[in-house]
């Protein structure tokens, strides 16, 4: 415990070795220990949640508290009905708790020896006294409701309080004999009020403009304030200065994180968040919309757009990675992100066991990983293609989209064409002269364009016999043995046969692929044959036949799982016998227009994905592979015979006859049993008739066109609610692949729950978030608002408001401001108004010693705010002081070696962020981060004197004053004022002065060049001096 | 804690003295002193909000007297095969081609990699292994220098990790999570025990130039929660080895001190007029910045080496970020009273073609890493200094790929694999824990990452349990909730 000032009445006394201060009634102590600076008056009885919660929390319940699985001695602390045993209220002679932390034994003493915690003697003593006062508990004042509190009249308080901010200040500091300071003077506060509401500097006239009027109505600034207040809340720059700290809160970056750090083109999340706030977007729906616009009603595309807010988490693509195991990843992180960004709650303490110190249970943890899981995604991102993981949110400009959507509506109409022209063409067919289908013969088939008997390899190759110049290349000695006709082809696993025919095969064009196969045994997964660069790690882009589980598994995939088709067979394979295996596709785009035929019937099949939505040509490797796929699990051990190939779906009729069950040749065997008209209707359609199949041609067109206009539309991860949600289950020690007990979405028990109906998905819990009654967010989020003006929050911990986190040092303060906030409609420019308008804001930050000692820390508001400026602001100051910087809001992020942009907008990369900004305390941007530190480095120092960027930007400022004034005063006042907003006062004007004639006479240049050369230190000095970083 | 002064550091700056007036000049007229207060705040002092309670603070002293003072710690990123240094199985040549018996790997995971392979056909070493040293260390002829300092090395054999990818795997080792977001070893020893010096910083990271693999990130030496002040220093093989080292063009050593003395003026005159005492904070980090100008080009100027010492180095000694120059310039910043210099040597990830491949990144290693042992010990530092080696995992006893005659690949290999350590407190000539006869399985003293960061804290004067940060409601440490000392390593 620190203890601080001087303390008349201070009684010390000894007891069991160990020097004790008690502090005499009616004196007041300021106490720096807990975590908080706290005030009582001595004879008042022990506040639970003031004095004893601190310590038992810090202190005994990692083993007696709310984790049931660490609990030792079966005793908990944590509640006052289960620790009655060891506490005794009002007899403390009797209590063990007293006995053990007052013990010198070191068997018997709490907190034993081995858990290097310690109890102070004031601290003994605080237990002491409260369980003689009767041990009362209160419940953990983070999760109380918000009550606003009745705010007395300002009259007779002294500084002047102008708002409810005021008063509730000016009481506590008249507690301390302390009174609010005079308001600032004009320069500092039009400084302060600049940076932050837009994070920019004022500008010279801007300055002079608002000294003049300060000056002119003296008798009223306040209005001369609140004015500029509206016309900075009215600036584009407004939603920049509030956007830098959301990003924070929303690990916004532009690369993924982890080892191969690719960009990730989320920007135009980042350039919504900037609209919201500019348009002052109600925050309840700043946040629902976050949360889970998706679920909205009619979901708006901003709507939609808002929640990559939950996708912004890191993401890898590194080969070989376990699926799995870093999608739990993700969710985690967005489980633990919505906890810290809107709860205020370290909720991942309770990932792998209850939280130690919350009374979160690792159940609560794991519901609400439910509500966070249910989107159509993959672990990892694409590692060969840029196709946006899924689920995603076309971005195309409305030019585009409306583009789009005429060209879609065209397929549609032609499809509906097609369908109404069918039977028109059963009449063609009637009258054909023979039923024979003649077109089909011994040999190529109509449309056939590759058959591969794969009898023998000859120099590495496999013939086709439709097609001599396009045979098929052999990788690594497969093995030829004997066939279903003739030889056919064995395959290690690690060794393939390919072709560059169907390689290029998109989703609009129709194909077929037959083949005879013999698996080995039911595999649980094979590669039979695909087009693609690699497995899932590539997002599968491509299409593929594949076994799984011993069943045939065909799809489309532009990103798996979210935009891909997919159909899996009912039944399985056969084992160690041939199989006739057929797959046909229409071109459509749709899991009904890909068929699987097995020995010449068309298999039942289970739709699994039907969404495929965009290309699936990605990732190069444009070649149809059979039997192997790099870092899959090949067809080890399988054959595979008679491969042929044909542009367009095959019939029925087709598929029974590649089979070998039926013939198409008149006089053949005939159609078997399984051939009726309707087959040779079908056959007749596809194959022979040329209306129709032209009609498909244009309909292939139109398919294309349509993919043409949408599939090179930039996209953006966002969340998509899956039909029926994810199982979801506690995970055992936090461990991807240790499920134990199935849980469901709800929030957390140990907070009220939402009245009223609510659906269990994210709405659900964005409504219960936003929620009157929901004690944590308005508080969490006015005191994040108040640590961006005033440095430090209410409640200093703004990442945790749980248990162990700092108590607010003006409760009732904090509760003002989150019932204003909710009463207003979460009008967020009208907080940050009340906020900034309050004379508590306005307050001059320079005070005599007496103040600086009583209040050390500025924890009681004795004094306006004073805190170095963040690194975009440092960078946007000399940007702007140059002249350089380019206004324009929002668009792609940019180089920061290039850009005139603001700093909000160079390129994050999560790996390798920039040095500039990094040494400035920017937030990594990794993880959800609810504050910044605020360091002074040497690196920092160095930064500001000899990084070129900003050399050359001191440059700049000086040399536009050298410009502008022949005066030597005049130039060194200009260069003074763009860089720290502030007239020079005479010292500081003739240490500059001096600088400047000792720098050009130490330049041996002359005249003219030697006083732009003091000038250039000039503004250097002034850029590296500290009310240069400072907003004071 | 008190800064200590050390016999290699020279003070003498004649930059300084041409303007030692003037700063006697606003010294004098300062009630203020600059030293030990004013760089504790500049290490770490986070200006927004102050620390917690005394006991969460830096250590101010060591837990018990330290074995060592300062580490080097040469880390083989990508993940070095065991099977081809220094776990010698002479098992896998003889049943070189056969798979892997299930009973052996008993169902333990692989990497997406290598899971899907249709077999997984062990690869015995293509390289020949010796005993060497009194202690009679396995070495493999790919280390013939290492195998010439065997006597001063301890090998643990029966390192083991849970991460089986390079991103996790490297940040646990670096950090003791897989997660981003905790300090790096560097930080913490930073934030334990201060810095020895007031002219560098406590941690230095130097990256072998040019290697491709897995790549680097910040976060590896990165402070975490930790004030940033303890980060990691990337020293650049370039004459501005540190970010902005050089005054620009056109500025001076004269014309920088006299500015950097006008603006101590004015920061004087501002503590005077405001009594904020981060005005203080910040003539100290403008004091120190400069004394780096002059301290780190010193550091990095390797001019005043005899040859005898750069031809023990080897000839890549000369080119500016090599493995070479690094490990000289890691001896040369540790005797300057750098706490900490983490190096990393990239491109140990030899799916393929190993052989060829670790051939390579031997002939890039083997020599440094002798001669910096060799170099310390002549200068009587290696007693005081810890030198670390070792890779995130090791690699696999079967091959990923094809094998074929004198080629194989190994994939990643969490569950054992071999470092080795030397100098202050490190009892030498000792090798501790063993794998089975495939280097598949730990046969016996496993030693956890955790139980490696225990051991490392501990030589170092540190009780691993009691070095904690407090931070969301949460001591952390590194070692997490793990960790125990591997007493038979240390001397």
């Amino acid at each position: 415990m620190r203890w601080r000032g001087r303390w008349p009445g201070v009684l010390h006394f000894s007891r069991g070795g160990l020097a004790c201060r008690l502090v005499a009634a009616g004196v007041v102590v300021v106490m720096g220990g807990g975590g908080t600076v706290s005030v009582w008056a001595a004879e008042a009885p022990v506040d639970f949640n003031r004095e004893v919660r601190p310590i038992l929390s810090d202190r005994c319940f990692a083993c007696h508290g709310t984790d049931a699985a660490k609990r030792k001695g079966d005793l908990r602390l944590d509640d006052r009905a289960a620790a009655l045993g060891v506490l005794l209220p009002g007899k403390t002679g009797h209590s063990e708790v007293v006995a053990r932390i007052f013990s010198d034994d070191v068997d018997d003493v709490m907190p034993p020896p081995e858990s290097n915690l310690s109890l102070s003697a004031d601290e003994k003593e605080v237990l002491r006294r409260w369980i003689a006062e009767g041990a009362e508990y209160q419940g953990h004042w983070a999760f109380q409701p918000v009550v606003a509190p009745v705010v007395p009249e300002a009259s007779g308080l002294p500084g002047a309080p102008r708002n409810e901010i005021d008063v509730l200040v000016a009481e506590r500091l008249q507690k301390e004999a302390l009174s609010l300071q005079p308001m600032a003077a004009p320069a500092r506060l039009l400084r302060r009020l600049s940076f932050d509401l837009t994070g920019l500097p004022p500008g010279l006239a801007e300055l002079d403009a608002f000294g003049e009027a300060m000056t002119a109505s003296a008798a009223d600034p306040a209005a001369v304030v609140a004015a500029t207040v509206d016309r900075l809340l009215a600036s584009p720059h407004f939603g920049e200065r509030m956007a830098s700290d959301w990003l924070d809160v929303a690990r916004f970056a532009d690369t993924f994180g982890y080892q191969s750090d690719a960009t990730m083109q989320v920007w135009p999340w980042r350039d919504w968040v900037i609209r919201s706030f500019n348009e002052n977007l109600p925050f309840d729906q700043f946040i629902t919309w976050q949360l889970a616009g998706d679920l909205l009603p009619g979901a708006t595309r901003d709507q939609q757009l808002a929640t990559a807010f939950n996708r912004l988490h890191r993401q890898t693509n590194e080969g070989g990675s376990v699926n799995e195991e870093f999608r739990v990843q993700y969710v985690e992180d967005r489980v633990e992100t919505y906890g810290m960004a809107f709860l205020g709650l370290t909720v991942g303490c309770a990932k792998c066991h209850d939280h130690k110190y919350d009374p979160m249970t690792q159940r609560d943890y794991y519901s609400l990983f439910s509500y966070f899981q249910n989107v159509d995604e993959s672990g990892l991102y694409s590692h060969f293609t840029d196709a946006t993981p899924t689920p995603a949110l076309s971005l195309g400009t409305v030019e585009q989209e409306r583009e789009r959507a005429l060209a879609a509506a065209r397929v549609v109409r032609a499809e509906a064409e097609l369908a109404l022209q069918r039977p028109l063409r059963r009449g063609v067919f009637a009258e054909r002269e023979q039923v024979g289908l003649a077109a089909a013969g011994d040999g190529a088939w109509p449309d056939e364009i590759g058959r591969f008997a794969l009898d023998e390899i000859k120099d590495g190759r496999v013939l086709n016999a439709v097609n001599e110049a396009e045979p098929g290349q052999v990788f690594d000695e497969v093995a030829v043995v004997p066939g279903r006709h003739g030889q056919a082809l064995q395959f290690s696993g690690e060794n393939n046969i390919s072709l560059s025919l169907g390689g290029k095969w998109t989703r609009d064009d129709a194909f077929s692929v037959s083949l005879w196969i013999n698996p080995p045994a039911v595999m649980e997964r094979a590669v039979v044959f695909h087009r693609s660069k690699a497995w899932t790690d590539a997002a599968s882009n491509g299409y593929e036949l594949l076994i799984e589980d011993g069943r045939l598994s065909a799809a489309l995939i532009h990103f798996w799982p979210g935009n891909a088709l997919r159909v899996v067979t009912r039944d399985r394979l056969a084992v160690n016998e041939w199989t006739h295996v057929a797959w046909s596709y229409d071109g459509s785009s749709r899991a009904a227009g890909l068929r699987l035929f097995v020995n010449g019937v068309e298999a039942a099949v289970e739709v699994v994905r039907d969404a495929l939505t965009k290309d699936i040509n990605r990732g190069g490797e444009d070649r149809l592979t059979f039997g192997q796929r790099f870092r899959d699990r090949g067809f080890k051990g399988g054959a595979i015979d008679d491969v042929r190939l044909f542009g367009r779906a095959l019939s029925r009729l087709e598929a029974a006859a590649l089979s070998g069950v039926g013939s198409l040749t008149p006089g053949g065997a005939g159609p078997g049993p399984l051939v009726s008209q309707d087959d040779e209707f079908e056959y007749f359609l596809l194959a022979v008739d040329r209306p129709y199949r032209d009609a498909l041609a244009g309909l292939r067109d139109l398919r294309r066109a349509r993919s043409a206009t949408g599939d090179g539309l930039p996209e953006i991860m966002t969340m998509r609610e899956l039909p029926s949600p994810k199982p979801a289950f506690v995970l055992a020690r936090g461990a991807y692949d240790a499920p134990t007990d199935p849980v469901s979405a709800r929030t957390p028990e140990f907070l009220p729950p939402l009245t009223g109906a609510a659906p269990a998905n994210r709405l659900g819990l964005a409504r219960w978030t936003v929620a009157r009654e929901n004690p944590l967010t308005a508080r969490v989020l006015v005191n994040r608002l108040w640590q961006s003006f005033f440095g430090v929050g209410l409640v200093r911990t703004p990442e945790d408001f749980g248990v162990q986190g700092a108590l607010p040092s003006h409760p009732e303060l904090l509760d003002f401001l989150a019932a204003r906030f909710m009463d207003s409609g979460w009008d967020l420019k009208a907080l940050v108004r009340l906020m900034v308008t309050s004379r508590t804001y306005l307050q001059d930050s320079t005070v005599g010693g007496d103040v600086r000692s009583k209040d050390p820390d500025n924890h009681l508001l004795s004094r306006g705010p004073s805190f170095r400026l963040s690194a975009e602001q440092i960078r946007d100051q000399a940007l702007r002081a140059a002249g350089r910087l380019d206004p324009a809001v929002g668009g792609p992020s940019v180089d920061p070696d290039q850009a005139n942009r603001r700093s909000l907008y160079t390129f994050w990369k999560r790996t390798m962020p920039d040095v500039r900004m990094d040494l400035f305390d920017m937030a990594k941007r990794e993880v959800c981060s609810a504050r910044r530190p605020l360091t002074q480095t040497p690196l920092q120092a160095l930064t500001l004197l000899n990084e070129p960027t900003f050399v050359s930007w001191a440059r700049l400022v000086a040399e536009q004053a050298e410009a502008a004034h022949a005066d030597d005063g005049e130039a060194i006042i200009t260069i003074f004022r763009t860089l720290t907003s502030h007239r020079p006062t005479d010292r500081q004007l003739q240490i500059l002065r001096e600088l400047l004639v000792e720098q050009a006479a130490g330049s041996s240049l002359e005249p003219a060049a030697a006083r732009r050369h003091g000038l250039q230190a000039v503004a250097q000095a002034a850029m590296n001096f500290d009310e240069s970083v400072m907003k004071r | 804690m008190t800064p200590m002064t050390h016999p290699f550091i020279s003070p003498v700056d004649p930059v300084r003295h041409a303007s030692q007036l003037t700063r006697r000049h606003f010294f004098s007229r300062s009630s203020l002193t600059l030293g030990g207060a004013a760089l504790a705040h500049l290490l770490g002092r986070d200006t927004a909000v102050a620390q917690d309670g005394p006991a969460l603070g830096g250590l101010g002293q060591p837990h018990f007297a330290p074995k060592a003072t300062r580490a080097i710690y040469l880390f083989m990123s990508g993940g070095p095969s065991q099977l081809d240094l220094f776990d010698y199985k002479p098992r896998l040549n003889a049943d070189h081609g056969r798979d892997l018996p299930d009973s052996v790997r008993q169902g333990q995971r692989l990497t997406g990699m290598s899971a899907n392979q249709a077999t997984l056909p062990l690869a015995g070493s293509a390289f020949k292994f010796a005993r060497h040293g009194a202690a009679g260390h396995w070495i493999s002829e790919l280390l013939p220098h290492t195998a010439g300092v065997a006597d001063e090395l301890c090998f643990i054999k029966s390192l083991h990790t849970e991460a089986i990818n390079h991103d996790p795997a490297i940040t646990f080792f670096m950090t003791g999570a897989q997660i981003a977001g905790r300090p790096s070893l560097g930080s913490w020893l930073s934030y334990g025990l201060g810095s020895e010096n007031e002219n560098l910083p406590a941690f230095c990271v130097l990256t072998t130039k040019g290697k491709g693999g897995q790549p680097l990130y910040a976060r590896l030496w990165g402070s975490g929660f930790l004030p940033a002040a303890h980060s990691g220093v990337k020293f650049l093989p370039q004459a501005d080895a540190v970010p902005f080292l050089k005054n620009p063009e056109g500025v001076t050593a004269v014309g920088r001190r006299r500015l950097l003395d006008r603006l101590a003026e004015l920061h004087h005159d501002e503590y005077e007029r405001t009594l904020d005492p981060v005005v203080n904070d910040r003539i100290a980090q403008y004091e120190m910045a400069f004394r780096m100008q002059t301290s780190v080009p010193e550091a990095t100027d390797f001019s005043g080496e005899p040859e005898s010492i750069l031809e023990m180095y080897g000839p890549d000694v000369r080119q500016p970020g090599s493995f070479a120059a690094n490990c000289l310039q890691a001896r040369r910043l540790i005797e300057r009273g750098v706490r900490f210099v983490q190096l990393f040597h990239q491109d140990w990830d030899h799916h393929g073609g190993l052989p060829g491949a670790i051939r390579g990144e031997c002939q890039q290693t083997d020599q440094p890493c002798a001669a910096l042992i060799k170099d310390l010990r002549l200068r009587g530092l290696l007693d005081e200094t810890l030198v670390l080696w070792g890779g995130e995992f090791g690699r696999t006893a079967y091959s990923q790929g094809k094998l074929t005659a004198g080629d194989y690949g190994r994939d990643h290999h969490p569950r054992c694999f071999t470092a080795w350590a030397a100098g202050g407190g490190i009892k030498p000539g000792v090798s501790h824990g063993e794998t089975d006869d495939f280097s598949y399985n730990i046969s016996r003293d496993p030693v956890h990452v955790h139980d490696w960061h225990a051991t490392v804290l501990h030589l170092l004067g540190i009780d691993h349990e009691r070095l904690t940060f407090k931070y969301q409601g949460r001591r952390f440490r590194l070692t997490d909730v793990h960790g125990t000392v591997v007493a038979p390593v240390v001397a």
